[in-house]
């Protein structure tokens, strides 16, 4: 132990010239940006409400302006097309090609297991997608809030993930109305078996603690500010009486929830002072939606889903002067809208606040944004026009960030991924020494290699992808265009003199112009194709294994 | 405001040849042998089991067994296969590793081992064994990661350096673990095996500026230099090290092997955590009719051969005195069982220790088990598993008292499952460790008396409800050395079972009262 001590001391010796982060305050309020509107800050929205975009959809919402740019991002878009059937055979009710979301259960043919690889490659290619919209951020926002997992009839999970892709940006008290009788819902929190006589309070404290109000400090015993156990009780008995039916059942062809009376509490169901006393009479089935009106009658609500919002959209850190300045005006919005969300997520993402210099590029990517996002900037190829090769490169891309540590359908726990709760790490949580090597053999992979589907190998041109910029023949531009996409903010004039290295190693800029423009003049001639090739393809590597690539 | 220095990234910032944990290796061999001190020098091994482990048919209380047999009848192991460590314990059929592990004095059975006011949600109560808090406070912070702080000021700024070159914690896994996440950074590095990912790339990284961008990107360039520095180490450990035994072919034997190897291979790392899951045993804990097999069979083989086949390995390789585990669980499951053969989230459970280092034998007395119980109720608890880490920091790793209350936030009881390591084998008799205590009336209307005998030490008296609530602190302070009578009174509550636990120094003792 002496030797130990010693040590300690010498190890914490202030050195002199030691440098010291202070974070600066956050800055910029909740009033509308008025500054100016050039690609970073189209980058800086695209980045945070997609899952990764490519050269020309920056291009795109750049020269859209602000105004239209925020406008496509949160506008309606028409309802997706339903998952198919696209390898299983022996589905006596699901020919090849066909759905298979409200098609009877069989389990004869084990058919749950093709829907489900159909269900995740389906989810995929929606990530996939280049759509200019937020629709597929919100819905994986939603899933994270309302959280279902092992729910094994994947009918059920795809009507629970389309209550949100079908309404990404709801009127909130709505949703938790509609979940609260989800019958995948129903089962995860354990909702079917709250009965009169044997009551379970999974989800009716989970409805105050994760997905309404929140708990406050404990400030008296079981009484958690916001609500109390008094409250869970109530409220879990209120709720008595739904069940879903149809799960994985092989005699009934249809499925969702339904009342069953006799097993409801039909006494009155008193709250705590923290909801005013109210007492809740019988209403049968229709006491659920009383009972929500109740819950977001506190204020508090807007509060919750404003924090909660804040940290999938802008930073982790909520203090006092984001609390006052953002957070406040926020909830005040969505009261106003009588709590729909849609306006409140709108002045969010066209605040001064959120284009403030500090906040660009200060969240780190979650797994589904890192793929989504080397998916897109380095313009892999789609897959090629068939069903079961797109279903089955769309499945393995799903894969890859499964061990990244976030599976979707699957979270850890109803409180969801730990990045966006967890202190103090939040989405530090994400990389270690584990993950971050995993992140980058996936980059590495399919900026070389790409990836195979089939016969094809789905790989990014290079090539084509520059030839969409203004002047590929100016070696600054190229640069300057792939670290638009690929890194949130301007980087150093020493690593753009790397990443220029990489290109013309040790030559003069002309020379790109030089070597370009003799293969514009000879595109047949291959030798000068696979060196140009190599060249972008080294710089991506290096940009992608940049720590700079890992935020958003 | 957080302080991040980045005196050594920010150096080497403009020579990316640099970077990356070559220097740091290539200093790190040469003095390493100075400053380990092999005999000294203590290694931890936490065995998280993941879900929640039914207790009561891991460790079986026999004499509880007639009334066990009227409440959870479906899951019940035969009487006669039960592995008996005595006439009053048994373990499992399936757990031939541990009784032979108990048998040579290698395994410690701490009884009972929860907190006040058990949550019973797994995250939530997982998050109270990794931070050490009370039911009620939130820390964000893990405990070893409070006692490596105060160990090692300022990490990660400086890490992995030249007096330490290997991590203070490795998680077998794809995540670290929370119970290291220190004020500043997590002090675990993760590791899926002994065929790392590989080195990851050097670049020229930006200078962190002091925004939050800054922040986040002076984190990810310390993942990649710390990891880089750390992998190779760890590879280089590994390579040094060997097993001398056979492991059997289980995730969790897989992670202990490579554990055994590291420590044989002279890393200096404090702690590892290596897990296992699906605890979670809801339905279908045992095989309706044949309770012998199912999930819960499966799960004490896998813990059982794998903790034996590391322990014989340690044993092999000359470590027996450097290396001690725990197992933990973050809560027990319920009494009385589901008709789905199975149990729900209960209260508290056995807590293994084992090693070279370990007194071997039972901590506590069995729960009393009642014929009528109410569905809900859980094993009351005896031991607060805050107890047990404060007794490693004292007697494994040589914390100083105070420094324990600051890791801890207050005074745990002492449990003396440790000893000098001068070999003595043998089980061990602990009747020293209860307090000679009786209740009456027993059933009680309301008024009871707690006849204990005291040695003139602190002493604290609580009473809980069968859900493992603290309804009250009865009393809490000095009393001399005496036979005391202390009234406890039931008068406010409804009628069922409650248990007044009694505590001074190292020794504890729970009794069931009842209610009318």
């Amino acid at each position: 132990m002496q030797r130990r001590a010693l040590f300690k001391r010498i190890a914490s010796k202030p050195h002199l010239d030691q440098k010291v982060i202070h974070a600066a305050p956050p800055t910029g309020n909740f009033t509308k940006y008025q500054g100016e509107w050039t690609n970073i800050q189209a980058a800086h929205l695209l980045r945070r409400s997609l899952f990764g975009f490519n050269y020309e959809m920056l291009k795109q919402i750049t020269e859209e302006g602000f105004e239209n740019a925020i406008e496509m991002i949160t506008s309606d878009l028409p309802a997706v097309e339903p998952p198919l059937n696209y390898d299983f055979e022996v589905d006596p009710d699901v020919p090849l090609g066909s759905t298979w979301v409200d098609a009877p259960y069989n389990v004869v043919n084990n058919s749950n297991g093709y829907r489900n690889r159909s269900l995740v490659g389906w989810t995929m290619s929606k990530i996939l997608s280049t759509e200019i919209n937020i629709r597929e951020k919100m819905t994986l926002f939603w899933h994270n809030h309302f959280v279902t997992a092992g729910v094994n009839d994947s009918r059920f999970e795809y009507q629970y993930i389309n209550l949100f892709r079908s309404n990404p940006l709801p009127n909130f008290r709505d949703l938790v109305k509609q979940i609260t009788i989800d019958p995948t819902m129903l089962r995860y929190l354990d909702g079917r078996s709250n009965t009169k006589t044997s009551p379970n309070e999974n989800f009716g404290r989970e409805l105050l603690e994760l997905f309404t109000i929140g708990k406050g400090p404990q400030v008296a015993p079981g009484d958690y500010t916001h609500f109390t156990e008094q409250d869970v009780r109530a409220f879990s008995r209120a709720l008595t009486g739904w069940v879903d039916f149809g799960y994985r059942n092989t005699t009934r062809p249809d499925f969702g929830s339904s009342f069953i009376a006799n097993r409801h509490d039909q006494d009155d169901k008193i709250l705590s002072h923290r909801f005013n006393n109210t007492v809740i009479s019988n209403l049968g089935d229709q006491e659920y939606n009383v009972l929500i009106d109740t819950i977001f009658e506190q204020d508090e609500v807007s509060r919750f889903m404003s924090r909660k919002l804040y940290r999938w959209f802008v930073y982790y850190k909520i203090d006092d002067t984001i609390e006052q300045q953002i957070i406040e005006p926020m909830a005040q919005m969505i009261r106003d809208n009588d709590y729909s969300i849609k306006e409140a997520v709108i002045a969010l993402l066209s605040s001064d606040h959120f284009y403030s210099y500090d906040h660009i590029g200060c969240m780190i990517k979650n797994p589904i944004d890192f793929v989504g996002g080397v998916t897109k900037n380095i313009e892999m190829l789609d897959p090629p026009n068939d069903l079961t090769i797109q279903y089955t490169y769309w499945q393995r891309t799903f894969n890859s960030f499964r061990t990244m540590q976030m599976e979707y359908f699957n979270p850890p726990n109803v409180a969801g991924w730990k990045a966006y709760y967890q202190e103090p790490s939040y989405y530090q949580g994400w990389l270690n020494a584990v993950t971050l090597p995993l992140r980058q053999n996936f980059s590495n992979g399919k900026i070389i290699n790409g990836a195979i589907a089939s016969d094809n190998r789905l790989k990014g041109d290079y090539l084509a992808m520059i030839a969409k910029y203004d002047n590929p023949y100016d070696v600054n531009e190229v640069i300057t265009n792939i670290v638009a996409v690929m890194l949130s903010k301007p980087i150093s004039e020493n690593q753009i003199l790397a990443l220029k290295e990489i290109l013309l190693p040790g030559l003069p800029d002309f020379e790109w112009t030089v070597e370009y423009g003799d293969y514009i003049l000879n595109p047949d001639n291959a030798q000068l194709k696979t060196a140009l090739l190599n060249k972008l393809s080294d710089l991506l590597l290096y940009i992608s294994r940049m720590p700079e690539y890992q935020l958003s | 405001m957080k302080r991040r220095s980045f005196i050594q990234t920010s150096s080497l910032v403009t020579l990316p040849l640099m970077l990356g944990g070559m220097e740091v290796t290539a200093i790190s061999k040469s003095s390493l042998a100075t400053l380990i001190n092999p005999d000294t020098d203590k290694v931890l091994v936490l065995v998280q089991l993941n879900g929640g482990n039914d207790g009561l048919n891991t460790f079986i209380p026999l004499d509880q067994f007639d009334n066990l047999m009227k409440v959870r009848s479906n899951i019940m192991l035969p009487e006669t296969s039960i592995l008996k460590t005595g006439d009053n314990n048994g373990f499992h059929p399936s757990m031939e590793g541990f009784k032979s592990l108990y048998d040579t004095g290698q395994m410690g059975v701490i009884q009972s081992v929860s907190y006040p006011n058990q949550n019973r949600s797994h995250f939530r109560s997982t998050d109270i064994w990794n931070s050490a808090s009370d039911s009620e406070d939130y820390i964000s912070t893990g405990w070893l990661g409070r006692h490596f702080d105060l160990e090692y000021p300022g990490y990660p700024d400086d890490y992995p350096n030249e007096d330490y070159p290997d991590p203070f914690a490795i998680t077998l896994g794809y995540v670290v673990s929370e119970t290291c996440q220190g004020d500043l950074a997590n002090f675990s590095y993760a590791t899926i095996g002994s065929d790392g990912l590989g080195q990851l790339v050097d670049t020229v990284s930006g200078e962190p500026d002091n925004t939050c961008y800054g922040m986040e990107l002076d984190f990810v360039k310390k993942v990649v230099t710390q990891s880089n520095a750390y992998s190779t180490v760890v590879s280089d450990a590994f390579a040094k090290g060997n097993n001398m035994v056979d492991y059997p072919d289980m995730k969790l034997a897989d992670q202990l092997k490579i554990v055994a190897n590291l420590v044989s291979g002279g890393l200096t790392t404090k702690v590892y955590v290596v897990s296992l899951g699906g605890f979670d045993t809801h339905a279908n804990q045992v095989i309706g009719g044949d309770t012998l097999n199912g999930t819960h069979t499966e799960l004490m083989d896998e813990l059982s051969s794998s903790i034996a086949a590391f322990q014989a390995d340690i044993n092999a390789l000359g470590l027996q005195e450097r290396v001690i585990g725990m197992t933990f669980s973050e809560f027990g499951r319920r009494i009385a069982s589901n008709d789905g053969f199975g149990t729900d989230h209960g209260t508290a459970a056995p807590l293994f220790v084992f090693g070279g280092c370990v007194k071997g034998g039972i901590y506590g007395e069995n729960p009393q088990i009642s014929e009528n119980i109410l569905p809900n109720e859980g094993v009351p608890m005896q031991y607060d598993f805050r107890s047990i880490y404060a007794s490693i920091l004292i007697d494994w790793f040589e914390v100083e008292a105070s420094q324990v209350r600051s890791v801890l936030f207050e005074d745990f009881q002492h449990i003396p499952f440790l000893k000098d390591c001068i070999t003595t084998t043998g089980i061990e008799e602990f009747d020293d460790q209860l307090i000679t205590a009786t209740i009456y009336p027993n059933p009680s209307e309301g008024h009871a008396i707690l006849e204990a005998d005291t040695e003139g030490g602190k002493v604290g008296v609580q009473l809980y409800d069968c859900n493992g609530s603290l309804l009250k602190i009865v009393l809490d302070k000095k009393l001399q050395k005496s036979h005391h009578s202390i009234p406890i009174d039931l008068s406010l509550y409804a009628s069922g079972n409650y248990f007044v636990r009694i505590v001074e120094g190292s020794k504890q003792k729970t009794l069931k009262i009842v209610k009318i």
